[in-house]
């Protein structure tokens, strides 16, 4: 059985006319690895979660995801892969003027989920964030803290095997960050495959899971995880 | 099921944030089916005349003299040869005396003094129910009129070639609606769907992105098309029913409309509309979304 979730090989991302936000940048993640993404602004890292997600295809080399080829990937196929992967975007991408629980909804109904299932899967992870009383607010009157946990909760709402975080603790406070960072703990505990692109360093300083630093699209170090 | 259920929460939500334009193309697509609906039942009723005329329908040519047997089996012959008719009658001078005397009644005393031998002797031609065209009738006529011993053909002409004309400026008029049925019900719903579809370009980027399948995202607008053809087309031919209702309740009683049996639409044309309403709609709907919704 192949073990590996996430490979990239020499993966380049040149957007145009000219920018190339990645070069050559190779990348292994098994499955159940929770792995970071770290560096400056501009160093690529939504990139690669871009190009692992399949929103944008690379310019050059390989992609694969849980085996498959996303390069060769049919129109088709699409749907039922990203249903299968929970993504916490850096500009959250929420519908400002549905509620709370309809945008954590969301994720689930594109799987045709039954609305009490539905129901009840949006209260537990409101219950988790601690945005149980913000069920029926619509998004556009949170806090910019509050907007980033729902678009976590949607992330992780379908129990997807692979969850990718762009700065997911951006907004947040250092209590909301360890909250944040316990579910993502407890999915990964649960088998789920986690990479977090993030330049908070609180979130991994002493983290035992691998901690990869890109600069200008490129990958320049790897911290070897630390023994628990 | 757990699809439909889902599609249809979506068409609900949908609805719920666009119903000002919803409701505006729905008054449309009603307003269209009603005018070209109205037009229509014109049409079929006059049409239903105009057949109950060809059943009335009598030639009578005025003759010179009275054929001989011998002469009335040939005319007969030559009647049938040409156009095969339901029945040829002859009426003699002293029958055609009679007849008129018949029809003064009590008046009858002023033919004492005349010539029963004054009127004409005439042959009436009542053709089959198929003859109800006016050029085949003119043809007919003008083919009866050079018959041996003929003077004139009589059949209402000038009345049949006006009901003519009126049933063919109806035709005109349900053609001309029913293109503009077409025309607003498909561009309208088509126009509707195009600002849905940019209003939620936002959504459709998000639900895309978490893996909406190509039905998903596309069934709602057709939903919405398919229940504006519904909605419309029930509300044209409802409001058509009540209209038809109030002129007959107004009409009823000894006036003209009461000369011709008008009656409305049968259940499978009401059907048929219905159904071309959804059609027309659901096609506008499509086609926005091929243009617009790039999925």
């Amino acid at each position: 059985m192949n073990k590996t979730m996430v490979d990239l090989v020499k993966a380049t991302k040149i957007y145009p006319p000219d920018v190339a936000a990645l070069e050559d940048f190779s990348l292994t993640v098994d499955k159940g690895e929770m792995v970071f993404l770290t560096g400056m602004s501009g160093a690529g890292k939504s990139t690669v979660l871009k190009l692992i997600s399949g929103i944008e295809p690379p310019t050059k080399g390989l992609v694969e995801v849980a085996g498959k080829d996303l390069t060769k990937m049919k129109a088709k196929e699409i749907p039922a892969f990203r249903q299968q992967i929970g993504m916490a975007h850096q500009d959250f991408k929420l519908l400002p003027d549905r509620t709370v629980a309809q945008n954590i909804g969301m994720a689930m109904e594109v799987s045709y989920e039954n609305f009490r299932a539905i129901r009840n899967r949006v209260n537990e992870l409101l219950q988790m964030l601690k945005l149980e009383h913000k069920h029926d607010t619509q998004t556009e009157k949170l806090s910019r803290g509050e907007q980033q946990r729902v678009a976590i909760a949607r992330a992780v709402a379908n129990y997807p095997v692979l969850i990718l975080a762009d700065e997911p603790t951006g907004n947040l406070d250092p209590v909301t960050t360890e909250l944040v960072m316990k579910l993502f703990k407890q999915y990964n505990d649960a088998g789920s495959t986690i990479i977090i692109a993030t330049h908070d360093e609180h979130i991994f300083q002493n983290t035992t899971h691998r901690v990869l630093e890109l600069a200008n699209g490129r990958l320049i170090a790897t911290r070897p995880t630390l023994q628990p | 099921m757990k699809f439909i259920s889902h599609v249809l929460t979506q068409t609900g939500r949908n609805l719920q944030k666009t119903w000002p334009t919803q409701f505006m193309t729905l008054l449309t697509v009603s307003l269209s089916v009603l005018i070209f609906a109205f037009f229509f039942l014109i049409y079929t009723n006059v049409m239903k005349a105009s057949e109950k005329l060809g059943d009335n329908l009598r030639l009578t040519i005025y003759l010179e003299d009275e054929p001989v047997p011998e002469m009335q089996e040939q005319l007969k012959k030559k009647i049938n040869d040409f156009n095969p008719v339901e029945k040829v009658l002859f009426v003699s001078r002293a029958e055609a005396f009679q007849r008129l005397a018949e029809q003064l009644g009590d008046d009858r005393d002023i033919l004492t003094d005349m010539n029963p031998a004054f009127l004409p002797p005439s042959i009436e031609v009542y053709p089959e129910k198929d003859l109800n065209s006016l050029a085949r009738i003119k043809v007919f006529s003008d083919y009866l009129a050079t018959l041996p011993g003929a003077t004139k053909v009589q059949y209402g002409h000038g009345w049949v070639e006006r009901f003519h004309y009126f049933t063919k400026l109806i035709q005109l008029i349900v053609v001309l609606s029913g293109v503009l049925l077409i025309l607003t019900s498909t561009f309208m719903v088509a126009y509707t769907i195009r600002l849905a579809v940019i209003n939620r370009q936002a959504e459709l980027e998000i639900l895309r992105l978490l893996g909406a399948t190509n039905s998903y995202i596309q069934m709602p607008f057709v939903i919405e098309g398919l229940l504006q053809g519904l909605l419309g087309s029930a509300l044209g031919i409802l409001s058509l029913h009540l209209l038809y209702r109030w002129i007959a309740k107004l009409f009823s009683g000894p006036t003209f409309l009461n000369l011709f049996e008008f009656t409305f639409f049968a259940p499978t044309t009401i059907g048929l509309i219905v159904a071309a309403g959804i059609l027309l709609c659901t096609v506008g709907s499509l086609s926005a979304m091929r243009k617009f919704l790039r999925i």
